[in-house]
């Protein structure tokens, strides 16, 4: 099995050839970079918690409506937590 | 691919007495969805209008140009956070210990790359080791 980086390099280079089955131009392409870029630039990767913080703890409603905890999950510590963007 | 690359490695996560949780600012009837395709072992957690991110530091707000291509594109993100910006969490990893303090932290303002699933693994066997140790 491929490491999620070589995984996630093989998508990207599909995605900017422009090709099939995504098919997008240059310049839409040029304009997603250019996001990236300025977002890099802010410097909100700094502004983020980081190692030693306090992690604020949550109550959030799982895919099946389950009401989750942070304390109880972190009763089976340590915790593994994710951002994900979303499945679009 | 994330959330299969972390699927790879729940039951040795598991193993160590630790677990995974993805949060997202989707509503639950689209985590329901992919909860199933993908068949998950761990929740996905629905992060109602990034208020978790936001403590976390995460948020940001498309720029109107890439709002309107991602619109130009049929996107319809409004619709799948229940909110009319297009704001999102930057992807991150963070690994938290039992004293909620935060071991672990992997942010990315370009989403495209994301931490090796097999290198948060081996901090998770390094901390769970380390809080056997104390406890």
């Amino acid at each position: 099995m491929s490491n999620l980086k070589d995984r996630l390099e093989e998508f990207k280079k599909t995605f900017e050839s422009g090709g099939p089955p995504y098919n997008v131009p240059p310049d839409k392409i040029a304009t997603m970079h250019r996001a990236t870029a300025e977002l890099k630039a802010s410097g909100i990767e700094g502004h983020a918690l980081k190692i030693g913080d306090r992690a604020p703890d949550f109550v959030l409603f799982n895919q099946d409506h389950v009401e989750v905890s942070s304390k109880d999950l972190l009763r089976k510590a340590p915790v593994v937590v994710s951002f994900f963007r979303g499945h679009w | 691919m994330e959330l299969e690359a972390l699927k790879e490695i729940d039951s040795q996560v598991q193993e160590l007495g630790a677990r995974i949780v993805v949060l997202t600012p989707e509503l639950e009837r689209y985590t329901r969805a992919l909860h199933n395709k993908l068949n998950l072992p761990f929740d996905i957690l629905t992060d109602l209008h990034l208020q978790i991110a936001e403590q976390f530091g995460l948020v940001f707000t498309f720029p109107d140009y890439l709002r309107d291509l991602y619109k130009s594109w049929g996107s319809i993100l409004d619709r799948f956070h229940d909110e009319s910006e297009y704001r999102l969490p930057m992807p991150a990893r963070y690994i938290i210990d039992s004293n909620n303090v935060i071991r672990a932290a992997d942010v990315n303002a370009d989403y495209t790359i994301r931490p090796e699933p097999s290198e948060t693994l081996k901090l998770l066997r390094e901390i769970a080791r380390s809080e056997r140790r104390t406890s």
